[in-house]
Protein backbone atom coordinates (compact mmCIF):
# COMPACT_ATOMS: atom_id res chain seq x y z
CA UNK A 1 0.00 0.00 0.00
CA UNK A 2 2.84 2.12 1.15
CA UNK A 3 4.49 2.67 -2.50
CA UNK A 4 7.00 5.86 -1.23
CA UNK A 5 10.02 4.91 0.09
CA UNK A 6 10.88 6.57 3.35
CA UNK A 7 12.85 9.40 2.78
CA UNK A 8 14.94 10.92 6.20
CA UNK A 9 14.84 14.20 6.57
CA UNK A 10 18.61 14.53 6.71
CA UNK A 11 18.16 13.65 3.02
CA UNK A 12 16.44 16.26 2.63
CA UNK A 13 19.12 18.64 4.03
CA UNK A 14 21.98 16.38 1.94
CA UNK A 15 20.15 17.62 -1.29
CA UNK A 16 19.98 21.63 -0.23
CA UNK A 17 23.41 22.06 0.36
CA UNK A 18 24.32 22.21 -3.34
CA UNK A 19 21.37 24.71 -4.11
CA UNK A 20 22.74 27.32 -0.98
CA UNK A 21 25.33 28.88 -3.59
CA UNK A 22 22.10 30.03 -5.86
CA UNK A 23 19.44 30.34 -2.93
CA UNK A 24 21.06 31.44 -0.11
CA UNK A 25 20.66 30.18 3.29
CA UNK A 26 16.41 30.26 2.89
CA UNK A 27 13.50 28.48 3.23
CA UNK A 28 13.20 28.31 -0.70
CA UNK A 29 16.45 26.12 -0.43
CA UNK A 30 14.86 23.84 1.50
CA UNK A 31 11.61 23.72 -0.65
CA UNK A 32 13.96 23.00 -3.84
CA UNK A 33 16.07 20.27 -2.47
CA UNK A 34 13.19 17.65 -2.48
CA UNK A 35 13.22 17.82 -6.80
CA UNK A 36 16.78 17.23 -6.23
CA UNK A 37 16.32 13.51 -4.50
CA UNK A 38 16.75 10.28 -6.37
CA UNK A 39 12.76 10.33 -7.20
CA UNK A 40 12.28 13.75 -7.84
CA UNK A 41 9.04 15.29 -6.72
CA UNK A 42 7.64 17.52 -9.39
CA UNK A 43 6.87 20.60 -7.34
CA UNK A 44 8.79 22.13 -4.50
CA UNK A 45 7.44 21.90 -0.71
CA UNK A 46 4.96 23.93 0.62
CA UNK A 47 5.95 26.31 3.60
CA UNK A 48 3.95 23.82 5.73
CA UNK A 49 6.03 20.86 4.59
CA UNK A 50 9.04 22.85 5.54
CA UNK A 51 8.10 24.16 9.17
CA UNK A 52 7.17 20.59 9.36
CA UNK A 53 10.35 19.04 9.37
CA UNK A 54 12.92 21.76 9.67
CA UNK A 55 10.85 24.02 11.85
CA UNK A 56 8.84 27.42 12.11
CA UNK A 57 10.41 30.85 10.58
CA UNK A 58 13.83 31.08 10.80
CA UNK A 59 14.39 28.09 12.86
CA UNK A 60 14.45 26.40 9.18
CA UNK A 61 16.78 28.28 8.05
CA UNK A 62 19.05 27.64 11.16
CA UNK A 63 18.55 23.85 10.54
CA UNK A 64 20.08 23.92 6.97
CA UNK A 65 23.08 26.39 8.39
CA UNK A 66 23.97 23.80 10.90
CA UNK A 67 23.31 21.16 8.42
CA UNK A 68 25.99 23.24 6.11
CA UNK A 69 28.36 23.36 9.04
CA UNK A 70 27.88 19.68 9.79
CA UNK A 71 28.69 19.11 6.04
CA UNK A 72 32.09 21.32 6.06
CA UNK A 73 33.37 18.87 8.90
CA UNK A 74 32.88 16.15 7.07
CA UNK A 75 34.49 17.31 4.26
CA UNK A 76 37.35 18.02 6.73
CA UNK A 77 37.90 14.03 6.85
CA UNK A 78 38.85 14.03 2.45
CA UNK A 79 41.63 16.98 3.67
CA UNK A 80 43.35 13.48 5.78
CA UNK A 81 44.03 11.58 2.57
CA UNK A 82 45.26 14.94 0.64
CA UNK A 83 48.12 15.78 2.73
CA UNK A 84 46.96 15.72 6.41
CA UNK A 85 48.56 18.09 7.88
CA UNK A 86 46.84 20.94 10.34
CA UNK A 87 47.34 23.45 7.01
CA UNK A 88 45.67 21.07 4.30
CA UNK A 89 42.96 20.44 6.59
CA UNK A 90 42.22 23.93 7.64
CA UNK A 91 42.42 25.32 4.12
CA UNK A 92 40.22 22.57 3.11
CA UNK A 93 37.47 23.62 5.29
CA UNK A 94 38.24 27.40 3.84
CA UNK A 95 37.35 26.11 0.60
CA UNK A 96 34.13 24.68 1.82
CA UNK A 97 33.10 28.71 2.56
CA UNK A 98 34.11 29.78 -0.94
CA UNK A 99 30.91 28.55 -3.04
CA UNK A 100 28.64 29.97 -0.11
CA UNK A 101 31.07 32.89 0.83
CA UNK A 102 28.13 35.80 0.40
CA UNK A 103 25.90 34.46 2.01
CA UNK A 104 27.99 33.40 4.54
CA UNK A 105 27.55 36.90 6.83
CA UNK A 106 24.08 36.66 6.68
CA UNK A 107 24.12 32.98 7.93
CA UNK A 108 26.59 33.88 11.14
CA UNK A 109 24.68 36.73 11.66
CA UNK A 110 21.10 34.80 12.01
CA UNK A 111 23.26 31.96 14.44
CA UNK A 112 23.83 34.89 16.89
CA UNK A 113 20.65 36.84 16.57
CA UNK A 114 18.58 36.41 19.72
CA UNK A 115 15.62 33.96 19.73
CA UNK A 116 14.91 35.23 23.14
CA UNK A 117 14.82 38.51 24.74
CA UNK A 118 17.64 37.80 26.63
CA UNK A 119 20.28 37.72 25.97
CA UNK A 120 20.54 40.03 23.26
CA UNK A 121 23.49 38.29 21.20
CA UNK A 122 24.01 34.56 21.80
CA UNK A 123 27.46 34.01 20.95
CA UNK A 124 27.43 30.09 21.62
CA UNK A 125 26.79 28.76 17.90
CA UNK A 126 30.06 31.05 16.98
CA UNK A 127 32.25 29.64 19.42
CA UNK A 128 30.67 26.16 19.05
CA UNK A 129 31.33 26.42 15.12
CA UNK A 130 34.93 27.58 15.86
CA UNK A 131 35.55 24.58 18.59
CA UNK A 132 34.09 22.19 16.37
CA UNK A 133 36.11 23.19 13.21
CA UNK A 134 39.50 22.64 15.47
CA UNK A 135 38.70 19.72 17.24
CA UNK A 136 38.21 17.62 14.32
CA UNK A 137 41.33 19.12 12.57
CA UNK A 138 43.14 18.05 15.46
CA UNK A 139 41.15 14.70 15.51
CA UNK A 140 42.42 14.19 12.25
CA UNK A 141 46.33 15.74 12.10
CA UNK A 142 46.45 13.00 15.76
CA UNK A 143 47.30 15.94 17.37
CA UNK A 144 46.24 15.19 21.06
CA UNK A 145 48.40 16.66 23.50
CA UNK A 146 47.60 15.96 27.15
CA UNK A 147 46.37 17.60 29.94
CA UNK A 148 45.71 21.23 29.83
CA UNK A 149 47.72 21.51 26.54
CA UNK A 150 44.76 19.54 24.86
CA UNK A 151 42.20 22.95 25.57
CA UNK A 152 45.31 25.15 24.88
CA UNK A 153 45.66 23.46 21.76
CA UNK A 154 42.14 24.01 20.17
CA UNK A 155 41.74 27.01 21.42
CA UNK A 156 44.37 28.24 19.34
CA UNK A 157 43.31 26.43 16.36
CA UNK A 158 39.64 27.58 17.13
CA UNK A 159 41.45 31.40 17.12
CA UNK A 160 43.39 30.95 14.28
CA UNK A 161 40.45 29.37 12.37
CA UNK A 162 37.62 32.38 13.57
CA UNK A 163 40.57 35.19 12.15
CA UNK A 164 40.62 33.22 9.24
CA UNK A 165 37.25 33.02 8.56
CA UNK A 166 36.71 36.54 9.10
CA UNK A 167 39.33 37.68 6.74
CA UNK A 168 37.98 35.18 4.13
CA UNK A 169 35.04 37.23 4.32
CA UNK A 170 36.66 40.76 3.69
CA UNK A 171 39.69 39.47 1.46
CA UNK A 172 38.58 35.65 -0.26
CA UNK A 173 41.88 35.90 -1.97
CA UNK A 174 45.05 36.47 0.50
CA UNK A 175 42.58 34.24 3.14
CA UNK A 176 45.13 30.85 2.46
CA UNK A 177 48.36 32.86 3.08
CA UNK A 178 46.47 34.72 5.83
CA UNK A 179 46.27 31.19 7.54
CA UNK A 180 49.27 30.05 7.11
CA UNK A 181 50.92 33.37 8.54
CA UNK A 182 48.87 32.73 11.54
CA UNK A 183 49.75 28.68 11.81
CA UNK A 184 53.29 30.30 11.41
CA UNK A 185 53.34 32.43 13.91
CA UNK A 186 51.10 30.31 16.51
CA UNK A 187 53.99 27.63 15.85
CA UNK A 188 56.73 30.28 16.78
CA UNK A 189 54.88 31.32 19.49
CA UNK A 190 54.67 27.90 20.59
CA UNK A 191 58.40 28.00 20.61
CA UNK A 192 58.94 30.58 22.64
CA UNK A 193 56.92 30.06 25.29
CA UNK A 194 58.35 26.41 25.59
CA UNK A 195 61.78 27.48 25.47
CA UNK A 196 60.58 30.37 28.03
CA UNK A 197 58.91 27.88 30.47
CA UNK A 198 62.20 26.04 30.23
CA UNK A 199 64.60 28.58 31.10
CA UNK A 200 61.78 29.89 34.07
CA UNK A 201 61.83 26.52 35.33
CA UNK A 202 65.45 26.57 35.15
CA UNK A 203 66.45 29.64 36.93
CA UNK A 204 63.31 28.46 39.46
CA UNK A 205 65.36 25.49 40.36
CA UNK A 206 68.82 27.25 40.31
CA UNK A 207 67.35 29.86 42.83
CA UNK A 208 65.68 26.96 44.73
CA UNK A 209 69.26 25.36 45.36
CA UNK A 210 70.71 28.99 46.03
CA UNK A 211 68.56 29.47 48.89
CA UNK A 212 68.48 25.56 50.06
CA UNK A 213 72.72 25.96 50.35
CA UNK A 214 72.07 29.44 52.64
CA UNK A 215 70.61 27.52 55.08
CA UNK A 216 67.55 29.57 55.16
CA UNK A 217 64.89 26.88 55.22
CA UNK B 1 -32.94 14.43 23.48
CA UNK B 2 -29.80 15.35 23.60
CA UNK B 3 -30.76 15.79 27.83
CA UNK B 4 -31.77 12.06 27.70
CA UNK B 5 -28.29 11.24 26.39
CA UNK B 6 -26.50 12.65 29.28
CA UNK B 7 -28.42 10.71 31.36
CA UNK B 8 -27.14 7.59 29.88
CA UNK B 9 -24.13 6.88 31.56
CA UNK B 10 -22.27 4.97 28.91
CA UNK B 11 -19.70 4.02 30.89
CA UNK B 12 -21.49 1.75 32.78
CA UNK B 13 -21.70 -1.02 29.47
CA UNK B 14 -17.90 -1.91 30.48
CA UNK B 15 -19.06 -3.52 33.44
CA UNK B 16 -20.95 -5.99 31.52
CA UNK B 17 -17.82 -6.24 29.05
CA UNK B 18 -15.27 -6.77 31.45
CA UNK B 19 -16.40 -10.66 31.49
CA UNK B 20 -15.92 -11.12 28.23
CA UNK B 21 -13.76 -13.73 27.38
CA UNK B 22 -12.75 -12.18 24.01
CA UNK B 23 -8.64 -12.09 24.26
CA UNK B 24 -8.28 -9.18 21.71
CA UNK B 25 -8.69 -6.09 23.91
CA UNK B 26 -7.92 -2.48 24.04
CA UNK B 27 -7.82 -0.44 26.53
CA UNK B 28 -11.32 2.73 27.10
CA UNK B 29 -9.53 4.67 29.50
CA UNK B 30 -7.97 2.60 32.18
CA UNK B 31 -10.10 -0.42 31.37
CA UNK B 32 -10.05 -3.44 28.85
CA UNK B 33 -12.21 -3.29 26.66
CA UNK B 34 -13.59 -5.64 23.01
CA UNK B 35 -11.62 -4.00 20.28
CA UNK B 36 -14.72 -4.03 18.87
CA UNK B 37 -16.81 -2.92 21.69
CA UNK B 38 -14.33 0.75 21.47
CA UNK B 39 -15.75 2.56 18.93
CA UNK B 40 -19.29 2.68 19.97
CA UNK B 41 -18.10 3.30 23.36
CA UNK B 42 -15.97 6.40 21.89
CA UNK B 43 -19.28 7.36 20.10
CA UNK B 44 -21.45 7.43 22.74
CA UNK B 45 -18.89 9.48 25.14
CA UNK B 46 -18.70 11.95 22.33
CA UNK B 47 -22.62 11.96 21.69
CA UNK B 48 -23.02 12.73 25.79
CA UNK B 49 -20.93 15.30 25.63
CA UNK B 50 -21.08 17.03 22.43
CA UNK B 51 -23.67 19.42 23.58
CA UNK B 52 -21.29 21.21 26.21
CA UNK B 53 -17.74 20.19 24.97
CA UNK B 54 -16.42 23.76 23.93
CA UNK B 55 -17.87 25.22 27.49
CA UNK B 56 -15.88 22.01 29.28
CA UNK B 57 -12.69 22.51 27.36
CA UNK B 58 -12.61 26.04 28.61
CA UNK B 59 -13.33 24.89 31.88
CA UNK B 60 -10.77 21.93 32.10
CA UNK B 61 -7.88 23.73 30.61
CA UNK B 62 -8.85 27.46 32.02
CA UNK B 63 -9.08 28.52 28.53
CA UNK B 64 -5.58 27.20 27.19
CA UNK B 65 -6.95 24.93 25.02
CA UNK B 66 -7.61 27.88 22.32
CA UNK B 67 -4.25 29.38 22.68
CA UNK B 68 -2.91 25.48 22.23
CA UNK B 69 -5.25 25.70 18.66
CA UNK B 70 -3.88 28.91 17.92
CA UNK B 71 -0.45 27.79 17.99
CA UNK B 72 -1.62 24.74 16.57
CA UNK B 73 -2.63 26.97 13.26
CA UNK B 74 -0.38 29.25 12.93
CA UNK B 75 2.53 26.74 12.95
CA UNK B 76 0.96 25.41 10.06
CA UNK B 77 0.18 28.62 8.39
CA UNK B 78 -2.20 27.54 5.68
CA UNK B 79 -2.60 29.25 2.43
CA UNK B 80 1.13 30.38 2.72
CA UNK B 81 1.49 28.52 -0.32
CA UNK B 82 -1.01 29.27 -2.14
CA UNK B 83 -4.93 27.37 -1.96
CA UNK B 84 -4.85 24.12 0.25
CA UNK B 85 -6.83 21.05 0.79
CA UNK B 86 -7.07 20.35 4.00
CA UNK B 87 -8.95 17.57 6.25
CA UNK B 88 -9.98 17.91 9.58
CA UNK B 89 -10.25 14.66 11.32
CA UNK B 90 -12.41 14.06 14.52
CA UNK B 91 -12.73 17.85 14.39
CA UNK B 92 -16.75 17.59 14.55
CA UNK B 93 -17.35 21.09 16.57
CA UNK B 94 -15.30 23.03 14.35
CA UNK B 95 -12.96 24.40 16.11
CA UNK B 96 -9.51 24.14 13.98
CA UNK B 97 -11.64 23.93 10.19
CA UNK B 98 -12.46 27.79 11.42
CA UNK B 99 -9.08 28.76 12.51
CA UNK B 100 -7.49 27.33 9.08
CA UNK B 101 -9.81 29.34 7.40
CA UNK B 102 -9.68 32.18 9.26
CA UNK B 103 -5.94 32.37 9.17
CA UNK B 104 -5.93 31.95 5.56
CA UNK B 105 -8.15 34.30 5.19
CA UNK B 106 -6.69 37.41 7.27
CA UNK B 107 -2.58 36.19 6.39
CA UNK B 108 -3.06 35.38 2.97
CA UNK B 109 -6.24 36.88 1.65
CA UNK B 110 -6.81 33.62 0.55
CA UNK B 111 -10.46 31.85 -0.09
CA UNK B 112 -9.81 29.54 -1.51
CA UNK B 113 -8.36 27.08 0.71
CA UNK B 114 -11.56 24.12 1.75
CA UNK B 115 -11.22 22.25 4.61
CA UNK B 116 -13.57 18.91 4.53
CA UNK B 117 -14.53 18.66 8.57
CA UNK B 118 -14.75 14.74 9.33
CA UNK B 119 -16.01 13.00 12.19
CA UNK B 120 -16.88 9.51 13.43
CA UNK B 121 -19.97 11.35 15.46
CA UNK B 122 -23.13 13.03 14.29
CA UNK B 123 -23.44 14.84 17.32
CA UNK B 124 -20.70 16.05 17.37
CA UNK B 125 -20.62 17.80 13.56
CA UNK B 126 -24.33 19.19 14.04
CA UNK B 127 -22.10 21.19 16.59
CA UNK B 128 -19.92 22.26 14.22
CA UNK B 129 -22.53 23.15 11.48
CA UNK B 130 -24.48 25.55 14.03
CA UNK B 131 -20.82 27.27 14.79
CA UNK B 132 -20.46 27.53 10.77
CA UNK B 133 -23.95 28.68 10.21
CA UNK B 134 -22.88 31.96 12.63
CA UNK B 135 -19.96 32.44 10.24
CA UNK B 136 -19.41 33.75 6.34
CA UNK B 137 -18.35 29.74 5.63
CA UNK B 138 -21.55 28.66 5.67
CA UNK B 139 -22.94 27.42 2.51
CA UNK B 140 -19.91 28.19 0.78
CA UNK B 141 -17.51 25.33 -0.65
CA UNK B 142 -14.96 26.24 1.67
CA UNK B 143 -16.44 23.73 4.38
CA UNK B 144 -18.33 20.46 4.14
CA UNK B 145 -19.12 18.12 6.98
CA UNK B 146 -18.66 14.43 6.39
CA UNK B 147 -19.79 11.23 8.89
CA UNK B 148 -16.69 8.99 8.38
CA UNK B 149 -14.20 6.48 10.39
CA UNK B 150 -10.78 7.86 10.48
CA UNK B 151 -9.25 4.72 10.85
CA UNK B 152 -11.04 3.72 7.14
CA UNK B 153 -12.17 6.56 5.34
CA UNK B 154 -13.81 5.50 2.58
CA UNK B 155 -11.86 5.85 -0.65
CA UNK B 156 -14.85 7.12 -2.99
CA UNK B 157 -15.43 10.13 -0.82
CA UNK B 158 -12.21 10.41 0.47
CA UNK B 159 -9.57 9.32 -2.66
CA UNK B 160 -5.83 9.29 -2.32
CA UNK B 161 -3.39 11.32 -3.26
CA UNK B 162 -5.78 14.23 -2.64
CA UNK B 163 -4.71 16.69 0.47
CA UNK B 164 -1.95 19.50 1.16
CA UNK B 165 -2.91 18.93 4.96
CA UNK B 166 -4.23 16.58 7.66
CA UNK B 167 -5.05 17.97 10.94
CA UNK B 168 -6.16 15.97 13.46
CA UNK B 169 -6.78 17.84 17.31
CA UNK B 170 -7.66 15.99 20.67
CA UNK B 171 -8.79 13.29 19.01
CA UNK B 172 -6.36 10.16 18.10
CA UNK B 173 -6.31 8.84 21.09
CA UNK B 174 -9.49 8.19 21.36
CA UNK B 175 -9.32 6.29 17.97
CA UNK B 176 -8.75 2.07 18.60
CA UNK B 177 -6.32 0.99 15.80
CA UNK B 178 -3.94 4.47 15.70
CA UNK B 179 -1.27 2.58 13.06
CA UNK B 180 -5.25 2.53 10.97
CA UNK B 181 -5.30 6.36 11.28
CA UNK B 182 -2.08 7.09 10.90
CA UNK B 183 -1.95 4.89 7.29
CA UNK B 184 -5.40 6.24 6.01
CA UNK B 185 -3.45 9.86 6.65
CA UNK B 186 -0.67 8.64 4.07
CA UNK B 187 -2.52 7.74 1.68
CA UNK B 188 -5.26 10.81 1.30
CA UNK B 189 -2.11 13.03 1.47
CA UNK B 190 -0.49 14.34 -1.60
CA UNK B 191 3.41 13.76 -1.76
CA UNK B 192 4.20 17.05 0.00
CA UNK B 193 1.62 16.87 1.93
CA UNK B 194 1.57 17.51 5.67
CA UNK B 195 0.14 15.72 8.58
CA UNK B 196 -0.12 17.17 11.80
CA UNK B 197 -1.77 16.18 15.17
CA UNK B 198 -2.22 17.85 18.40
CA UNK B 199 -2.70 15.48 21.65
CA UNK B 200 -2.75 15.40 25.10
CA UNK B 201 0.72 14.17 25.75
CA UNK B 202 3.07 13.07 28.44
CA UNK B 203 4.57 15.67 30.73
CA UNK B 204 8.19 15.80 31.00
CA UNK B 205 8.89 17.27 34.64
CA UNK B 206 8.00 15.59 37.81
CA UNK B 207 6.64 18.06 39.75
CA UNK B 208 4.86 19.31 36.99
CA UNK B 209 3.14 16.28 36.46
CA UNK B 210 2.46 15.41 40.11
CA UNK B 211 0.28 18.83 39.54
CA UNK B 212 -1.04 17.81 36.50
CA UNK B 213 -2.29 14.50 37.67
CA UNK B 214 -4.16 15.68 40.75
CA UNK B 215 -5.90 18.41 38.55
CA UNK B 216 -6.76 15.63 36.16
CA UNK B 217 -7.91 12.93 38.27
CA UNK B 218 -9.87 14.70 40.29
CA UNK B 219 -11.11 18.76 39.60
CA UNK B 220 -11.85 17.58 35.83
CA UNK B 221 -14.01 14.88 35.88
CA UNK B 222 -15.83 16.75 38.92
CA UNK B 223 -16.11 19.78 36.76
CA UNK B 224 -18.04 17.03 34.12
CA UNK B 225 -20.37 16.01 36.68
CA UNK B 226 -21.33 19.70 37.43
CA UNK B 227 -21.12 21.78 34.11
CA UNK B 228 -22.26 18.59 32.13
CA UNK B 229 -23.74 16.56 34.45
CA UNK B 230 -21.60 13.66 32.99
CA UNK B 231 -18.73 12.58 36.03
CA UNK B 232 -17.77 9.24 34.03
CA UNK B 233 -17.25 10.42 30.00
CA UNK B 234 -15.13 13.29 31.75
CA UNK B 235 -12.96 10.54 33.65
CA UNK B 236 -12.76 8.09 30.63
CA UNK B 237 -11.25 11.48 28.84
CA UNK B 238 -8.84 12.09 31.69
CA UNK B 239 -8.17 8.24 31.92
CA UNK B 240 -7.42 8.03 27.95
CA UNK B 241 -4.61 10.91 28.11
CA UNK B 242 -2.17 9.30 30.65
CA UNK B 243 -2.68 5.69 28.01
CA UNK B 244 -1.73 7.38 24.98
CA UNK B 245 2.20 6.91 23.42
CA UNK B 246 4.55 9.06 24.87
CA UNK B 247 5.96 11.70 22.31
CA UNK B 248 8.88 9.36 20.91
CA UNK B 249 6.90 6.81 21.10
CA UNK B 250 4.22 8.32 18.61
CA UNK B 251 6.69 9.86 16.40
CA UNK B 252 8.21 6.81 15.47
CA UNK B 253 4.45 5.34 14.26
CA UNK B 254 4.20 8.47 12.55
CA UNK B 255 6.93 7.44 10.71
CA UNK B 256 6.40 3.73 10.24
CA UNK B 257 3.14 5.00 8.54
CA UNK B 258 5.31 6.21 6.11
CA UNK B 259 5.87 9.70 6.80
CA UNK B 260 9.05 11.98 6.93
CA UNK B 261 9.19 14.01 10.30
CA UNK B 262 12.25 16.39 11.60
CA UNK B 263 14.85 15.23 13.96
CA UNK B 264 13.83 12.44 16.60
CA UNK B 265 14.03 15.26 19.32
CA UNK B 266 11.49 17.57 20.67
CA UNK B 267 11.66 21.63 19.83
CA UNK B 268 12.61 23.42 16.81
CA UNK B 269 13.07 21.02 13.77
CA UNK B 270 12.19 18.20 15.73
CA UNK B 271 9.60 15.55 15.01
CA UNK B 272 7.28 17.19 18.41
CA UNK B 273 6.60 19.88 20.15
CA UNK B 274 5.55 20.52 23.72
CA UNK B 275 3.34 22.44 24.69
CA UNK B 276 3.23 23.59 28.10
CA UNK B 277 6.14 21.06 29.32
CA UNK B 278 4.09 18.35 27.56
CA UNK B 279 0.31 18.96 28.68
CA UNK B 280 -0.26 19.03 24.88
CA UNK B 281 2.16 18.07 21.85
CA UNK B 282 2.14 19.16 18.02
CA UNK B 283 3.47 15.94 16.09
CA UNK B 284 4.07 17.10 12.38
CA UNK B 285 5.02 14.62 9.41
CA UNK B 286 5.22 14.96 6.10
CA UNK B 287 4.45 12.50 2.80
CA UNK B 288 7.19 12.63 0.76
Amino acid sequence: MDTFPRICFRAILQHALPLISTHGFTRKTLSLAVMQLPNPHSQPLSETAITALFGNGDDARRTLINGWLKGGLEDMQHGKTTGGTMQHILKRRLRWNEPVLEHLPEAFALLVAPQQTLPRLDIRPAISHAASVADEACYLTSDIPEGTSWYVRRAVIASIYTAAELHQITSPQTSEAFLDELLEKSESVRRVVAESSLFAEYVGKSWGSLIKSRGIF
Amino acid sequence: MPAARRRLRPLQLHARLTHSSSSDTTHFGFQNVPRHKKEDMVKSVFSSVASSYDVMNDAMSLGVHRLWKHDFVSTLNPGASGPSKCIDLAGGTGDIALRILDHAREKHYDRETTVDIVDLNPDMLKEGQKRFKQTMYHNTPQVSFHVANAQALPPAQFPSDNYDLYTIAFGIRNCTDIPAVLREAHRVLKPGGTFACLEFSRVDNSLLSTLYDSYSFSIIPLMGSIIAADRDSYQYLVESIRRFPSQPDFSEMIREAGFTTGAPREGKGGAWRNLWGGVAAIHTGVKL
